[in-house]
């Protein structure tokens, strides 16, 4: 007589565990006490012994699958005995042709398909993708996809069960997607979906015992930028242009600074470093004098600088800082970036002399690592003009009939117009797009 | 092409004139009374009552069709019926002097025909003879039926037996002469010399003269004819059976004991409708059909007009051609003139001719003037012949009775034995030798200088760094071939080999280097330009019970042989419930270079047919393999070749290619490469560029393409590629056919129908455009690149980071190609 051996209930609140480990495989004897699986809770992990004897005549879960509580997850008997009584509901008999199987597999997806979320309705995924993640409880809801066309392929799929983005085989016929899961692996749980969704209503009765706002005075650095700003948008005519490069060759040379440059001291290379550096040497062209110079005397003298004096603007806990990198159109792309790296750090550190905050020709100021794609920085006074760099997006353009994604880093050069006009400004941004497009030319050139 | 004759402009350019004999025409005018002594009694009667057995026989079925019933017996046949009543003259004056030695192959119209060819063998063949026939044929179940009932003599047996296994037949029953395969228009009974009829007009032109070639170069007695009508002289595969069975290298080149035209009689039976077209006057240029004999050779295929409603003149005239034929100065063209009163079918109303017409070749229908002749000759009396007038009545009613009850007789159960038809399609059989003694060859097979080339050559494709050997120094896929062909020669007496410049050139692509030293003319010819009658010829050398191996220079020139590939090689197994047995290789070489009538890969349509085994090796070890296999086998087989890499090494197999006989099951696919990313499968050459691709994906995405070289299409083997799709969810399907239609697409579609739940993408295909082939120098626009198949993945199964497409993979690209139609 045959016995089936469950998977055992490890406290109330476990609603199943996974397999890890089989250590037996089916046709295989079994004595009492013999080990039989391995399996794990979010908390503990346990071992399975076999507490019948005879023969492991069938096996209905393979490791990684995760088994509600109490169900069948093998049999011992002797050859010969029917098994088919204790499969599991949805599982075919184990001697049954993989063909076989297939049938009740092939139903259920319409479950978790219909049942997860609007977005999820349009969503394209590959027939293996979607076997994989029924098979496994992936949380679809939270699946991106990286095939042909957005489709999602089995590596999506793969990818949240990695992340340990599952539902449990009790919460899927009820999960409607989107929630955190709190269960074994972080998976969703029949408690997830319990939980209320209150946090918005939690928020509102609890808004009307504090006071509307609160006061703070303006720090000194905060009172100095302020005026600083003003001081500057209300005596200049400043307006903004912005263009785009196409990033590809300054982000090869920067991994591979970051990947074989340590032994020359290279390997922190910024972006912005190479940026700087590609500034400096354009600003350095006596064709654009016009933006590495100051306007001072009211407005009535232009001075002009023999080299660039490179302010970068810096944000520190205090706010806003720009020290000077001197002469920085004569350094090699590894100075710069190391005096670029001991100014902040000194900024950041509050040793910043004074004196470097003062003197430069034109400013970079670069706020792509936060994301901003475009923006209107303000010119330093008495600068004439100052580059905002801004974050890499994902273009497109038409090579061969055909969209090809490239890079796109953003530049917007705000300048005075009462330095100089449109035309000489655009022709100093596009030559900039030409150096960062050809960097390793413009490293060569020295 | 022959050094041995010499084309001599002195001659050649000599003013004279081409003189034709005169051509008799119904020369033959005796009677019974002026043949008295010359005939036996029994002989004279016995014609009569043949022709009688002939006209009951398809009265019967006449009745059936249009009245629903015979003798009160109601029966319904729904199946074709080609009547040839009022052709029972010629169909008995033909068979009076052939014995079972003799074959005929015959036509759409053919019940008397083998009625009588069987008749004539019962009365030739001795009692244990035609009891050991009788017993034996398809495990006795005809005669089991028929033998229930007394019979005086074992040939009265034998009548019954013949006319309830034709009729069985006829009706689609299992105890029929061919299971109830072939039906009407197919039946034959091979031991009475009776070989298959065809449903395709002029069909076994061809195949008749393959049988005569078979009965030369194996040294077999008899001679053989071909039954066909008036009508099939339009058709060019019989033209070129005309013209190859008398080829001039027959007497002028091939060796003294295997010279002259082949023993094989063209017997037109002309009846003056091709269905409805009048031939004479009408549809032909012949006027007098018998003329057509005298443009094909100098002995004007000893043509001339008999009259075939008197069965002496029929007689008289195959006794004289018969003769002409055994001593090899055939072939013979004859004009059987004769009248059929029925209609082409039942629908027929015979609206292309006048009632007067019918009326008046009926008022001289044979069976009554040759009964007055009998009577007036004082052969027999009139109470004589009306008693075998009611035998051949009774013997007719009894046998019919028995071939339609369902219990005796039933059909093939097809929902009982589902597989049954499935299991005939192919023979499956591995015979080493048709022949019998020892191989006819020219010398050793360790002299022959190709042998001793090739033993010289690497039997590896790369040397011990990895360093390609060069193309001289290989052994080369061209070589694998050879080997397994000569190895085959050197075993099987009964293996020819012909087609288009095979001798002396050595073949256009030099497989056949070598053979023309090893063999004598008669296992290796230079066919005429005629595809049809290359393939027909070579499936009526198998059903003979040889073995042959024939080529068509380009895939291209299938279509000239498109009913020989696709209505008789694919299909006379089946056909026959496999009593014929069609071992004939047929070597198909797809081009390149060449433009778009000189480089197709038509793999779709052969592998569409069902009957044919189809493969296309790409690699030396497979192609010597499988040569090998289609070369023991018994099936038709379809072996396509690639002209671009008949020069490649051996890349895959370790060790090399062997130098000792071995064989590659068809239906067993090879993964050249193992991955474990993506599933490339290949047809044929494109194996190589696939590589390339690989290679790429390799070194550029760190992707491990499995590579799977499909080598056989029919059978295929799905099992090795639904593994690897399990593996790697992504199948890319590669050919050098053109997309539509290809067999490729067939792959793509089983496989998302059996392994949908595996793919992690659509099997994509990457074949030719639909598109004629350009000219060499834009080929690459037209034949799928490396570039391609990384653009399929790139765009239909997983992003390439990075990749630069060079062709259009959108879906709009490809709605506006469909739309217009390429």
């Amino acid at each position: 007589m045959a016995v089936p051996v469950i998977m055992p209930r490890q406290g109330n609140t476990v609603e199943s565990c996974i397999v890890t480990e089989w250590f037996k495989k089916p046709g295989d004897p079994v004595a009492l006490g013999d080990k039989l699986f391995s399996f794990e809770t979010d908390k503990a992990a346990f071992e399975e012994k076999a507490q019948a004897e005879g023969t492991l005549l069938a096996v209905f879960f393979q490791e990684g699958d995760d088994v509600p509580c109490l169900t069948n997850v093998c049999v011992i008997g002797k050859p010969g005995d029917d098994v088919s009584a204790f499969a599991p509901e949805g599982m075919a008999p184990p001697a049954a042709q993989e063909a076989e199987q297939a049938e009740p597999k092939a139903a259920a997806p319409e479950q978790v398909i219909a049942a997860v979320a609007v977005d999820s309705l349009n969503m394209k995924i590959s027939p293996r993708a979607r076997a994989l993640a029924e098979r496994r409880g992936a949380d679809l809801s939270k699946v991106s996809a990286t095939g042909p066309e957005g489709r999602v392929i089995a590596r999506d799929v793969q990818k949240l069960i990695d992340e340990g983005l599952v539902v449990s085989p009790a919460a899927r016929a009820a999960y409607q997607g989107g929630l955190e899961g709190t269960g074994l692996g972080g998976r969703v749980s029949l408690s997830d979906l319990e939980k209320p969704l209150s946090a918005p209503a939690e928020a509102a009765p609890a808004a009307a015992a504090e006071p509307e706002f609160y006061t703070e005075p303006m720090s000194n650095i905060r009172k100095v930028i302020a005026r600083s700003m003003t001081n500057s948008l209300r005596s200049m005519a400043q307006l903004t242009h912005s263009l785009t490069f196409d990033a590809t060759e300054i982000q090869k040379m920067r991994r591979l600074f970051k990947e074989q440059g340590e032994a020359m001291g290279m390997n922190r290379i910024t972006l912005n470093d190479i940026i700087m550096f590609a500034v400096a040497r354009t600003l350095a062209i006596p064709e654009f004098r016009a933006l590495n110079a100051n306007l001072i005397d009211d407005g009535k003298t232009m001075k002009y600088f023999h080299h660039v004096n490179l302010g970068m603007a810096v944000d520190t806990e205090r706010g806003l800082m720009v020290p000077t990198i001197m002469h920085a159109d004569t350094l090699s792309l590894k100075d710069l970036s190391e005096k670029a790296k001991e100014l902040a750090t000194a900024c950041q550190g509050g040793s910043i002399n004074p004196d470097l905050l003062t003197g430069g020709s034109f400013t970079v100021s670069n706020l792509g690592t936060l994301g901003v794609e475009s923006f209107t920085p303000v010119i330093n006074p008495p600068q004439t003009g100052i580059l905002g760099v801004c974050s890499i997006v994902t273009r497109v353009k038409d090579v061969n009939g055909q969209a090809v994604p490239y890079p796109a880093m953003g530049l917007c050069l705000t300048y005075d117009h009462q330095a100089l006009d449109g035309a000489p400004a655009s022709k100093f941004l596009k030559t900039l797009k030409t150096n960062l497009e050809n960097f390793t030319l413009l490293l060569a050139k020295g | 092409m022959s050094k041995q004759l010499f084309v001599d402009p002195n001659e050649l350019r000599k003013p004279g004139y081409v003189r034709f004999q005169d051509i008799p025409v119904n020369q033959y005018q005796k009677k019974v009374k002026d043949e008295l002594g010359n005939f036996t009694k029994e002989q004279f009667i016995n014609i009569y009552r043949d022709m009688l057995i002939l006209r009951e026989f398809e009265t019967m079925i006449n009745l059936i069709k249009k009245t629903g019933e015979y003798e009160g017996i109601a029966y319904n046949h729904p199946g074709p019926a080609h009547l040839s009543m009022g052709q029972e003259a010629a169909a008995v004056g033909e068979a009076f002097h052939l014995d079972t030695n003799d074959f005929i192959f015959g036509s759409h119209r053919a019940h008397s025909d083998i009625l009588a060819k069987g008749l004539s063998a019962i009365a030739k063949l001795s009692d244990e003879e035609l009891l050991d026939i009788m017993e034996n044929f398809l495990g006795g179940s005809a005669l089991a039926v028929v033998e229930k009932h007394p019979h005086d003599s074992v040939k009265d047996l034998a009548m019954d037996f013949l006319l309830y296994g034709a009729m069985s037949e006829i009706f689609a029953r299992e105890t029929g002469f061919n299971r109830g395969l072939g039906g009407s228009m197919h039946t034959f009974f091979t031991p009475f010399g009776i070989y298959p009829n065809n449903a395709i007009v002029g069909g076994s032109g061809t195949i008749s003269m393959g049988a005569a070639l078979y009965k030369r170069v194996n040294r077999k007695p008899g001679i053989v004819v071909a039954n066909i009508g008036d009508g099939s002289l339009g058709r060019g595969p019989v033209l070129e059976a005309l013209n190859m069975a008398g080829m001039g290298q027959l007497t002028h080149l091939w060796r003294e004991d295997m010279r002259g035209g082949l023993p094989v009689l063209f017997n037109i039976f002309n009846n003056h409708y091709g269905m409805g077209g009048q031939t004479s006057g009408e549809t032909m240029a012949f006027d007098i059909l018998a003329r057509m004999g005298a443009g094909f050779n100098p002995n004007q295929m000893h043509a001339e007009r008999v009259d075939g409603f008197n069965p002496l003149a029929v007689i008289e005239a195959y006794s004289r051609k018969k003769e002409i034929l055994l001593k090899g100065e055939g072939p013979v063209l004859l004009d059987v003139m004769t009248y059929r009163f029925a209609g082409h079918s039942p629908s027929d109303s015979s609206s292309y001719r006048t009632e007067e017409e019918i009326a008046a070749w009926e008022a001289q229908d044979p069976l009554v003037e040759f009964r007055s002749q009998l009577i007036e000759a004082g052969v027999a009396t009139e109470a004589e012949l009306d008693q075998v007038v009611a035998t051949v009545k009774a013997t007719n009613l009894r046998n019919f009775k028995l071939s339609i009850d369902d219990n005796l007789s039933p059909h093939m159960d097809l929902k009982a034995n589902p597989d049954e038809v499935a299991d005939m399609m192919f023979t499956n059989g591995r015979v080493e030798s048709f022949g019998e003694g020892e191989s006819d060859v020219n010398m050793p097979l360790e002299e022959n200088p190709r042998v001793k080339a090739i033993a010289r050559k690497e039997r590896f494709g790369m040397d011990a760094n990895g360093k390609l050997v060069p193309k001289n120094r290989v052994y080369q896929l061209r070589d694998g071939l050879f080997e397994a062909i000569i190895d085959r020669f050197y075993k099987d007496p009964s293996l020819v080999s012909y087609g288009e410049d095979v001798r002396d050139w050595g073949g256009a692509f030099a497989v056949y280097r070598g053979l023309t030293e090893a063999l004598p003319y008669h296992r290796l010819f230079n066919s005429p330009i005629s595809e049809s009658a290359i393939v027909g010829s070579a499936v009526g050398y198998a059903m003979a019970g040889g073995r042959a191996l024939v080529e068509l220079m380009y895939c291209d020139f299938l279509g000239c042989a498109g009913d020989e590939v696709f209505n008789q090689m694919a299909k006379w197994q089946a056909m026959s419930a496999n009593v014929i047995k069609l071992p004939v290789t047929l070597r198909v070489s797809v081009g390149s270079k060449y433009g778009a009538q000189h480089s197709q890969d038509w793999t779709a349509l052969t592998a569409h047919i069902p009957g044919l085994k189809v493969v296309f090796p790409a690699s030396p070890y497979d192609a010597k393999g499988m040569m090998a296999t289609a070369l023991v086998g018994t099936d038709p087989v379809v072996f396509f070749e690639s002209q671009r890499i008949y020069d490649v090494g051996e890349l895959f197999h370790e060790g090399g290619v062997p130098a000792e006989y071995y064989e590659i099951p068809f239906g067993k696919a090879d993964v050249k490469r193992p991955g474990k990313d993506i599933t490339i499968l290949t047809f044929g050459a494109v194996l190589y560029r696939a590589i390339e691709a690989a290679d790429t994906l390799k070194e550029k995405y760190g992707l491990e393409a499995e590579i799977i070289d499909a080598r056989s299409l029919v059978p295929f083997d799905y099992d090795t590629v639904l593994e690897s799709v399990k593996k790697t969810g992504r199948l890319v399907i590669v050919t050098d056919a053109c997309e539509r239609g290809s067999f490729a697409s067939e792959v793509a579609r089983q496989v998302t129908e059996m392994a949908f739940d595996e793919l992690d993408a659509p099997p994509v295909v990457v074949a030719s455009k639909n598109w004629i082939t350009p000219a060499h120098e834009l080929e690459d626009a037209f034949f799928p690149q490396p570039a391609w198949i990384l653009d399929a993945i790139d765009a239909k199964i997983l992003p390439l980071p990075g990749h630069v497409r060079v062709t259009n993979q959108t879906l709009n690209q490809k709605l506006i190609n469909e739309r217009k139609g390429v």
